[in-house]
């Protein structure tokens, strides 16, 4: 260890006599690796699994029941009420919920200014299968159709001014609705479980309501809602249930490999039957798509945030290949002291071993300066991007990571130098 | 304690080839204080940096303490330099900015010599070159002689076998210059094996033995006369 400290302190020597180059050097990489922060940041947290112990479990079924002839067609993004009905009538998944998303108005009464909400309209399974934490209150007991919502904190804080306001009333779009339940903080990033059209990257919702509520009361998607019949999308109620007006997205909780076959199997029974019935002219094609790969599989990946990681990687490149050539001055005009290290008894291991203190010394100087300039790119992009200011924040791993990074970083460009260095004409170095 | 055999050395570069020593054979025993003479570009400098490892050589063979040095790999090298060879040379090279006390130091931290120990043995080479006092200044703040005292002070405290001196006076005016080889005589004396470039026949008298080298080759040192710088 105290050899260490000297290597500590040869290194800070080093920079005490040549402060410009060094600072250059810091600068670059700092300027290379925090722009490189700032889009890693939003690229890790986009990218991030929501819920790692069970994302493998929860699947989207997706099935090509609809009433019109495609042989090459993917299944449609969302599904049918009367779809959704038919894939639920099996015990096989753990769990299953359909749900989609509408706007509404709420307000405590109407002396109230009304608050515009998101509302989830889903099913009782919902808030198992995507471990959503309750705070006071209960959810559904089943899923029938009931005037019964509950809140985000957040809502019900806005609303209320406080949060344990159970069995108090609202006014949902000028309809009574009693609370039996509040959300505690919850925020899952991405939302997988509402992925079409990249709405995995919006918050989540303001208030719950149970599907068959949000049927009887006509509201229609916000998002994604496709007519594939002569369906009056304004008569959800009753035609929305039995035509093929296709707006719900449904996910089922499959722990096993067991319950995954079981249930493919169910789809292709499912499916067949169907085709029998005369209510299924296309192909068959039916899918069982993982969370983690649900964006992939809508092609709704985004694209600028690809690009411009791309970018910001050709900039690291730039930088790291400016600061190595920075390294290599800096490291060439002490080459005389590592000539005179060497004929005093150094090897080149130790020499290397100098190198990695003065690695250390970079990190640590380097991941200030990134950690800074990432910071002010990250808010600059949720200036010029306010949709991904969710995906803006820095957790331990990725904190972690970013310090390896920077240590890959400024190894990699303070070890050509040294060896350089290293390998210098003894003789001659110390004659100059 | 050094035996070179049929040692030569060539310098190449593109274009040509400079035969800097030509198969140069000769002993030195252990205490002796050997003084290596001859014109400048003769390959004494040159010798003196084999013999200290700085430099390869291409035929011959060096002996030191009856093992070949050649072919040992860079670390089995830097072990050798750091416990058997002390290094004093013409310009000092001392690091500017590190005090008396850390450039004596240097070779000493390379061998994994505890704390307690350096700072004993750093004292105590201080103590040799008349620099006790200062050992917290920086080489910028002494003379030039003084400066050389500190290197000499370096290369000791490693207490090594053999001292190899790049013309340790060449920077210096006569007085600094007569303090430094009093001082080498005294490590001499007490049993350190020298070898030391010069180019003055003064210090080269002083020497128990003269090896001259001319165009890279060695004369018989036992006819050669420091004095006239010729030989018979």
């Amino acid at each position: 260890m105290e050899q260490f400290f000297y290597y500590l302190k040869v290194s800070w020597f080093s920079i005490k006599r040549a402060p410009l180059p060094y600072a250059l050097t810091i600068f670059i990489l700092s300027i290379g690796l925090g722009v490189f922060f700032a889009n890693a940041t939003f690229y890790y947290q986009i990218n991030s699994d929501p819920l790692p112990h069970k994302s493998d479990k929860l699947f989207f079924p997706m099935t090509l029941l609809v009433p019109y002839q495609c042989s090459d067609c993917k299944p449609p993004s969302v599904l049918s009420y009367s779809n959704v009905q038919k894939l639920s009538q099996t015990d096989i998944p753990s769990a299953k919920a359909a749900m989609y998303s509408a706007d509404g108005y709420l307000q405590l009464n109407n002396d109230q200014p009304p608050l515009p909400v998101v509302i989830r309209i889903t099913q009782r399974d919902f808030f198992r299968m995507f471990d959503v934490p309750l705070l006071h209150g209960n959810i559904w007991t089943d899923n029938a159709a009931r005037f019964e919502v509950i809140l985000s904190k957040a809502t019900a804080s806005k609303i209320f001014g406080k949060t344990d306001v159970v069995g108090q009333q609202l006014l949902l779009d000028d309809r009574h609705f009693t609370v039996i339940g509040v959300l505690d903080n919850w925020q899952m990033l991405p939302r997988l479980y509402d992925a079409s059209y990249n709405n995995h990257l919006s918050p989540n919702e303001d208030i719950f309501m149970s599907l068959e509520t949000g049927y009887d009361l006509n509201y229609l998607s916000k998002t994604s809602s496709s007519t594939f019949d002569q369906t009056d999308y304004r008569q959800l109620s009753t035609q929305g249930r039995a035509g093929a007006l296709h707006q719900l997205q449904y996910w089922v909780q499959l722990d096993t490999e067991v319950q995954q076959q079981a249930y493919q199997q169910f789809m292709t029974n499912l499916v067949n039957d169907e085709k029998a019935a005369g209510r299924h002219p296309s192909t068959v094609n039916n899918q069982l798509v993982p969370m983690r790969e649900i964006v992939a599989y809508f092609g709704d990946e985004p694209g600028d945030i690809k690009a411009f990681a791309l970018v910001t990687l050709l900039f690291l490149l730039v930088c790291l290949f400016n600061a190595s050539h920075l390294s290599l001055n800096r490291y060439l005009s002490n080459q005389y002291e590592f000539s005179l290290r060497r004929a005093l008894g150094a090897s080149r291991s130790q020499l290397q071993l100098q190198m990695l203190a003065d690695v250390l010394l970079m990190t640590m100087l380097t991941i200030a300066g990134a950690l800074l300039i990432g910071y002010a790119g990250i808010t600059l992009m949720n200036q010029l991007l306010p949709g991904n200011r969710l995906f803006s924040n820095w957790d331990l791993t990725l904190l972690l990571a970013l310090l390896g990074i920077v240590f890959a970083c400024s190894y990699l460009v303070t070890i050509y130098p040294s060896i350089r260095a290293s390998f210098g004409s003894l003789n001659q170095q110390l004659k100059e | 304690m050094i035996n070179i055999s049929n040692l030569s050395k060539i310098f190449r570069t593109e274009l040509i080839e400079t035969h800097a020593l030509r198969d140069i054979s000769f002993q030195v025993n252990e205490g002796e204080f050997v003084a290596l003479t001859g014109p400048s570009g003769s390959g004494k400098s040159t010798l003196l940096n084999i013999l200290g490892t700085l430099e390869s050589f291409d035929q011959g063979d060096y002996l030191l303490d009856g093992k070949s040095v050649r072919g040992l790999s860079d670390k089995a090298l830097s072990h050798l330099r750091n416990e058997k060879i002390g290094f004093i040379f013409q310009s000092f090279n001392l690091i500017k900015d590190f005090s008396l006390y850390d450039n004596i130091e240097l070779p000493l931290r390379y061998r994994g010599i505890s704390s307690k120990e350096r700072k004993a043995r750093i004292e105590q080479a201080l103590e040799l070159v008349g620099l006790a006092a200062r050992k917290n200044y920086y080489p910028t703040q002494l003379s030039g002689g003084q400066q050389q005292r500190v290197a000499i002070a370096r290369a000791i405290a490693g207490q090594p076998r053999i001292l190899l001196a790049d013309e340790p006076t060449g920077n210096l005016d006569s007085l600094m210059a007569r303090q430094v080889m009093e001082l080498l005589e005294q490590i001499n004396q007490q049993g350190c094996t020298i070898l030391m470039v010069t180019h003055d026949p003064d210090q080269a008298r002083r020497a128990s033995r003269n090896i001259q080298i001319i165009d890279g080759q060695l004369h018989d040192s036992a006819l050669y006369d420091p004095l006239t710088q010729q030989t018979a």
